[in-house]
């Protein structure tokens, strides 16, 4: 099929504003959009900036606004965008530093914010081996352990373009996934982070992060589910 | 300024579903309403203030152009309510289920309620109009 591909373009070091190119591609529809981007790249335009390692929907890299929708590249097949017709953007409300390429790091400061990780200074188990957790333990944030970190939930949702000093659903599920986990100790810590006005309260229930998510989290429950920890 | 202007491209540009249509219309019909108190409170407020002007408010809203802007208050509230009500039931009770398929189907059932209150009333409403307004139905 013929794809008529229309690409944001902005180089802030020559640009003075954003512009849009258009590519004519030629794409079997089970090709992705990925596909289209790296065609361009190779056989059009060598300074078409964007970000992918996996190509396989594992790193994150390549969340982007595919038809005004956050999704990753790697992931959307032609067909199923019921169009020859594709516009891509870089994912909205971060810094364009080229291209679709967006600055990634406030999104990771505020993940840091919520302690992504472990805490346990209790001693080990008497075997001085792991600490156990029963099968319904880990089911209680199965979900939450999903999270890519590609930034399709958080630039997807209105209270984070509205400011981005509000957390975000990335950020809530990452807490999510530690504040259930019945080994660690640092909920109460991780609460008071999210327990602000720009924590879980800034959420308006929009649903545009479930809908986003390329690993089918379901993040308006998590977050749900950490207001429910805040109310106990 | 700027994210101003993201955000409201955004709630403009974003293909979202069902969702974030919810969510921009609960902000659109509770911008809405606040306004129209705001304007309320003040006629109001003029029977304490200015009386000589009370009864040119008043006049006001039998004028046709409000009689219309009346007819959309009526469903921003009942829009704004209902929706308020499936957003805190949801959170509150039901938080299970605050998943896509729900969430899409709660938002069209929403909408669904709201249409079958709104329509009634703007029958009652627009017949009032051309009425007293336009002097049908012999009025
Ligand atoms: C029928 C009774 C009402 C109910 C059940 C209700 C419910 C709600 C709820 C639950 C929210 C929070 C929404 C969220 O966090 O996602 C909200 C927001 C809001 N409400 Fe109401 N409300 C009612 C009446 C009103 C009235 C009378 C006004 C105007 C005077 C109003 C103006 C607003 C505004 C401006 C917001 C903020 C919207 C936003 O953040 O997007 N509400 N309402
Ligand atoms: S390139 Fe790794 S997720 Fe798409």
């Amino acid at each position: 099929m013929q794809v008529h591909l229309k690409v944001f373009r902005f180089n802030p070091e020559i640009d003075r504003k954003p512009r849009y190119d258009r590519f004519d591609v030629q794409a079997e529809p089970t090709e992705r959009v990925l596909d289209l981007l790296e065609m361009v790249k190779n056989y059009n335009d060598g300074t078409l900036a964007f970000r992918r390692s996996c190509a396989h929907g594992v790193c994150g890299s390549d969340a982007m606004r595919i038809n005004g929708r956050n999704a990753l590249a790697c992931k959307v097949l032609l067909k199923d965008l019921n169009t020859d017709q594709v516009t891509v953007e870089p994912l909205l409300g971060m810094r364009v530093i080229k291209d679709l390429i967006v600055d990634m790091e406030p999104f990771f400061a505020h993940y840091r914010s919520v302690m992504p990780y472990l805490v346990n200074d209790e001693p080990l188990p008497e075997d001085g081996k792991e600490r156990l957790q029963s099968p319904q333990e880990q089911e209680r944030f199965e979900d939450t352990t999903k999270c890519i970190l590609c930034a399709a939930c958080t630039t997807s949702c209105p209270s984070f373009w509205a400011s981005e000093n509000y957390v975000g659903p990335a950020a809530i599920v990452n807490a999510h996934r530690f504040i259930y986990d019945s080994r660690d100790r640092a909920g109460a810590k991780r609460l008071a982070v999210l327990n602000q006005r720009m924590g879980v309260w800034a959420c308006r229930t929009a649903f545009n992060c479930s809908e986003a998510c390329p690993r089918d989290i379901q993040i308006t429950r998590a977050i749900a589910e950490v207001k429910e920890a805040l109310n106990r | 300024m700027s994210r101003l202007k993201t955000a409201l491209g955004g709630y403009a540009g974003y293909q979202g579903r069902e969702g974030h249509l919810a969510f921009l219309l609960h902000r659109v019909t509770g911008l809405g309403t606040v306004l129209f108190l705001t304007i309320h409170i003040v006629d109001t407020a003029l029977v304490y203030f200015r009386p000589e002007l009370y009864m040119d408010a008043v006049a006001l809203y039998r004028s046709t152009l409000f009689g219309i802007g009346e007819v959309f208050l009526v469903f921003c509230v009942f829009y704004h309510g209902i929706n308020g009500l499936r957003i805190a039931a949801f959170d509150l009770f039901l938080k299970k289920n605050w998943q896509i398929q729900t969430a899409r189907s709660s938002v069209r059932w929403t909408l669904g309620l709201t249409l079958l209150l709104w329509l009634p009333a703007t029958v009652i409403m627009v017949r009032n109009l051309l009425i007293h307004n336009f002097g049908l139905f012999g009025g």
